[in-house]
């Protein structure tokens, strides 16, 4: 017996719950902040590593290829980009249908070796093709959050 | 850039909890949800569904003859499976404790104010081996008169009110 004494019910079978309390606050870091507090302005910054020729978005404090210190060199890099790759998305996060797809992508900023996942707006997801040109399109000053949100969407522009 | 005081200075960020929390610098805030559920097995199971039931159940080895409590379904030194299941009574024996003047939190207990300090102790439990017990709390005693080999019983909560957890006993009291 004993090792071979199995549950023959699942009522039988017992369990201990617990809850691990666990909060975090994590600060954005230098570049970070230097990145959202210009979103929130409507301004996309991003950091310029003269040496490597690389411009990251969003910016780093210093370069990953050369560990060059970048703080010096955060610049505007405007709010236009192009549609590297993106996605038709049909399930809400919990997996049920949504109504309407959103379509997210990942936006090259113009000029910049960067980019941001973000949503795509204002075009039908049979428009959207890998190369589109777009643009952002920011929320009204006042809801702006200081964070990436505070960008509503992409659209394409002509 | 070499490792210098100065430049040290420079790149460290002089944040301080005020800045964080009066929102001076952008953070991200998020609770995880550390649910957990564990299995009690069949051992620990039955055992806790035997304190529901106000009796303390231990499991035989026939090998080295031991009664194990809390039970468990293999010998840990015959290493082999363990036998039959048993009860065993709801008294017992100090084997060690502790006066304990801090609580759950680590908090100091107001004990000059007449808070009880807590004294956890080991329980031999008689019926199972010399030497086997659980871990509970002793109560209605003398903290500084609690003696190694005293003997103590059970202090069982109301039938209703038990959910088949070690809190089921309340707490050890001396049988005197």
């Amino acid at each position: 017996m004993a090792l071979i004494e199995r549950f023959q019910k699942t009522n039988d079978v017992t369990f201990w719950e617990g809850q691990i309390p666990m909060s975090y606050i994590y600060t954005v870091g230098r570049a970070g902040e230097k990145f959202f507090q210009e979103l929130r302005q409507g301004r996309i910054f991003g950091a310029r590593c003269k040496s490597c020729n690389l411009t990251y978005v969003p910016p780093r404090i210093y370069c990953e290829k050369c560990f060059a210190r970048l703080e010096d060199s955060y610049l505007d890099v405007g709010t236009r980009g192009t549609v590297e790759t993106f996605t038709v998305c049909y399930e809400k996060f919990d997996g049920s249908r949504k109504e309407t797809p959103s379509l997210l992508a990942v936006i090259r900023i113009d000029g910049t070796d960067g980019g941001l996942v973000h949503y795509l707006g204002e075009v039908d997801p049979g428009q959207v093709v890998i190369g589109l040109p777009v643009e952002a399109v920011f929320q009204p000053t006042d809801d702006r959050l200081g964070g990436v949100l505070d960008i509503k969407y992409f659209r394409p522009f002509k | 850039m070499a490792i210098t005081k100065e430049n040290v200075l420079k790149t460290a960020t002089k944040l301080s909890a005020s800045d964080i929390l009066d929102g001076k610098v952008h953070t991200v805030k998020w609770t995880p949800n550390l649910k957990y559920a564990w299995d009690n097995g069949p051992a620990i199971g039955r055992y806790l569904a035997e304190l529901k039931n106000g009796r303390i159940i231990a499991k035989r080895c026939n090998q080295c003859h031991r009664t194990m409590i809390p039970p468990r379904m293999f010998c840990e030194l015959c290493w082999r499976p363990s036998d039959e299941w048993v009860y065993v009574q709801d008294t017992g024996i100090v084997n060690t404790w502790v006066v304990s003047h801090v609580d759950w939190k680590a908090g100091r207990l107001d004990i000059e104010g007449g808070v009880r300090p807590f004294t956890p102790a080991v329980i031999e439990i008689d019926g199972a081996s010399k030497g086997m017990g659980i871990l509970h709390h002793l109560n209605e005693v003398d903290p500084w008169k609690i003696h190694r080999g005293m003997k103590v019983k059970a202090v069982w909560k109301p039938a209703e009110e038990r959910t088949g957890a070690i809190t089921d006993i309340l707490y050890f009291k001396p049988m005197e």
